[in-house]
């Protein structure tokens, strides 16, 4: 039962706080990705998770025992590295079988499990190479093959993809959910990119400042962030923000309003927000086909195109040309000539899905509200949830 | 000044102020000749008395006054110099044993964790390193023929320090201390290159932070640990000092080559010729260990300076 709690688990350095007050429950066999920018202290977290790293204070937990003062060898855990680390003096075998010849496991044993994790990864013939004989992506499964043989009962990685490239990556992202289907595992990841985390975890702990700032499914994560840092961090491209008050007729923001009774929600008149905007949740005000509650019109002037392929990220200006305070707008629409042929300066009138925006607390960032639909539903919880394309 | 009237030496002036490196190439060559004369006519000059007859070892030229190749066994028969060689040979194994296990630990310790006065401590060890051998021989010596007594005890039994006197450890301890600052330093800067993950994957596959250190540090850095282990052992292999004092210069009590070298001296008159023949013996397991060794102790001495 390879399940692993964290509680309180806070590590400080001389001035800093890398991670603080850290309470997580990861179940057995579950994907969690630990998600956030460089210095949230994910990979303290991680770290500390391991053994590598002590914690000022809390507790580690794995498979129900406390193991916060045990060393790494004595957690059952097994773990890849961003760098990979091989032990480039050993060959492939050697480098697997690491772990069990320490642990006094017979020879036949030995090399029934090397075989087997070796096949797992698809590295079969390779065993006699060394490792500065590998390409980076065998390398890798190599590095999985020696984590994935002592079978753990945790996995812990530390963006184990992060130096490959990009097509391998993607590759290897696939390649991990299988392994994790198959071993049915806990695994915990570590992560810079929420991409990453997003399309491989059962759930995210999104970190920022050393606190886990939403820990829930990715699509909870995307769908209904718990803060403005959530927001901003999931999605890509990353939400909008722009600085709003709540009025008499709704919400209104420097360039355009949503109208709507916001009484109903119980946010008072006069209450400073931040209103969040997907750019996928933008469209051209003549094609609203994609959003569900479109807002009224408003107008806007293009700055930069980016044809992607498949989608067309526009940069837009909201305000008078000039206007060196001007608010910006990034929009995610489908490709069409309206908008690849667009210059430098167009104006735009453009709509928002009223029922995807998110309004949070402007002091705190806290998530005030998600979607405001046209007649205020009984509770906040009951909202569009069908699943959006991407 | 112009070419064509110019003599063979003026014509070359003008060729190097045009082309410098001519002239580096002419003074690499002097300085090369220079340093090799220096080093290899002593050794020469060896050859040249141990093959002179002992009769005839007056008023020797370039050439040996004579040809007595006899003498290289002599050596052998008229004291026992194989021992000594021996003996030396032990002592440098034993010592650099000792060096590498304690350097390799102090290196990881200086070379790969953050303590506070890591700096200072490291600059103290070097700066004991550099105090001349002379100052430790009396305490030491003392110490080492049973003449300190550590405790009293009631009952008139007294705790004395060992008799190590004519005893490998006389020379084993004083010489560990000596060389060890230097391995340490070759060591710290060696450890400290090898990448944390390789350590940490180490730990976490199963072994202590010692187990990572001797079965992952220590053979990723075989040229460092080569380098300071040759290093060492040339050292011991040379040493006087200690050598001459801590024993009494009988090969049975550990007395190592330059005791060997020294006894053709004395009851017999000046064996000069024999001195010569011991020397050069003396010097083969070292130049052989060299030549062996030669490529990882440059690739360390260097890889160090190249990195940081």
């Amino acid at each position: 039962m390879g399940n692993v709690t964290l509680e309180n688990l806070t590590k400080r350095y001389d001035e800093t706080t890398a991670v603080d007050d850290v309470d997580l429950e990861i179940e057995d066999g579950e994907f969690v990705s630990l998600v956030g920018p460089s210095g949230c202290g994910k990979s303290t977290t991680l770290e500390m998770i391991a053994g590598l790293t002590t914690p000022t204070e809390g507790t580690v937990s794995i498979a129900g025992r406390d193991v916060t003062t045990l060393p790494p060898k004595d957690r059952e855990i097994a773990m890849v590295f961003q760098n990979i680390a091989l032990f480039p003096h050993m060959d492939v075998r050697d480098n697997i079988s690491f772990g069990l010849r320490l642990r006094d496991f017979d020879d036949a044993e030995i090399d029934r499990r090397v075989e087997e994790a070796a096949e797992t990864v698809q590295m079969g013939g390779m065993l006699d190479r060394m490792p500065d004989e590998l390409s980076g992506g065998q390398r890798q499964r190599i590095a999985i093959a020696r984590a994935i043989v002592r079978e753990p009962e945790v996995f812990l990685m530390d963006e184990p993809l992060a130096n490959l490239d990009a097509a391998l990556r993607v590759h290897m992202r696939t390649e991990l959910q299988r392994l994790h289907r198959e071993l049915d595992t806990t695994i915990v990841y570590v992560t810079h990119d929420q991409e990453e985390a997003m399309t491989m975890s059962n759930r995210l702990a999104v970190m920022d400042g050393g606190r886990v700032q939403q820990y829930a499914e990715p699509l909870t994560c995307y769908n209904e962030p718990e803060n403005q840092f959530v927001a901003g961090f999931i999605g890509s491209p990353s939400m909008n923000f722009y600085e709003a008050e709540v009025t008499q007729s709704g919400v209104e923001a420097r360039f355009f309003e949503i109208t709507v009774d916001l009484a109903e929600f119980g946010l008072s008149r006069g209450r400073e927000v931040t209103l969040g905007v997907r750019p996928e949740d933008v469209a051209l005000s003549d094609s609203t086909e994609n959003l569900a509650v479109p807002t009224e019109p408003f107008e806007a002037t293009v700055d930069v195109v980016e044809p992607v392929g498949d989608e067309v990220f526009v940069y837009l200006r909201l305000g008078e040309e000039g206007d060196g305070d001007a608010d910006q707008l990034l929009m995610s629409i489908p490709p069409g000539p309206e908008v690849t042929d667009a210059a430098e300066g167009t104006t735009y009138r453009l709509r928002i899905d009223r029922a995807r925006v998110h309004l949070f607390d402007a002091e705190s960032g806290e998530a005030l509200l998600h979607g405001i639909e046209a007649a205020p539903p009984s509770t906040t919880e009951k909202r569009e949830t069908e699943s959006r394309p991407e | 000044m112009s070419s064509d009237t110019a003599g063979p030496y003026e014509r070359w002036v003008q060729g190097a102020i045009q082309n410098p490196s001519k002239v580096y190439k002419a003074m690499f060559v002097v300085a090369a000749i220079f340093f090799l004369v220096t080093t290899l006519f002593p050794l020469y000059w060896l050859i040249v008395l141990a093959l002179t007859p002992q009769d005839a070892i007056s008023n020797v030229g370039l050439l040996p006054n004579g040809f007595n190749p006899g003498a290289f066994l002599e050596v052998f028969q008229t004291v026992p110099f194989h021992w000594y060689v021996f003996n030396s040979f032990v002592l440098g194994i034993l010592t650099t044993a000792v060096v590498l296990l304690l350097a390799s630990l102090a290196g990881y310790v200086f070379g790969r964790l953050e303590f506070p006065g890591k700096a200072p401590l490291m600059l103290l060890m070097l700066a004991v390193s550099y105090f001349p051998p002379a100052a430790f021989l009396l305490p030491l010596f003392r110490l080492f023929t049973g003449n300190v007594t550590f405790l009293s005890l009631p009952g008139g039994m007294e705790l004395s320090s060992p008799m190590l006197f004519n005893t490998p450890g006389a020379l084993v301890l004083p010489y560990s201390a000596l060389f060890l600052p230097l391995s340490i330093f070759i060591l710290t800067t060696f450890y400290s290159q090898i990448p944390d993950g390789l350590e940490d994957a180490a730990r976490i596959e199963g072994t202590t932070r010692l187990g990572a250190l001797f079965r992952v540090i220590m053979p990723l850095s075989a040229p460092g640990v080569a380098t300071a282990g040759v290093l060492t052992f040339i050292a011991v292999y040379n040493e006087f000092f200690f050598g001459y004092l801590m024993t009494d210069g009988q090969a049975q009590n550990w007395a190592p080559v330059v005791w060997g070298i020294l006894n053709f001296q004395g009851q017999y008159g000046s064996l000069y010729n024999l001195m010569a023949a011991a020397s050069i013996i003396g010097v083969i397991p070292v130049a052989i260990l060299v030549v062996v060794a030669q490529e990882k102790i440059v690739s360390g001495l260097t890889a160090g300076a190249l990195k940081e």
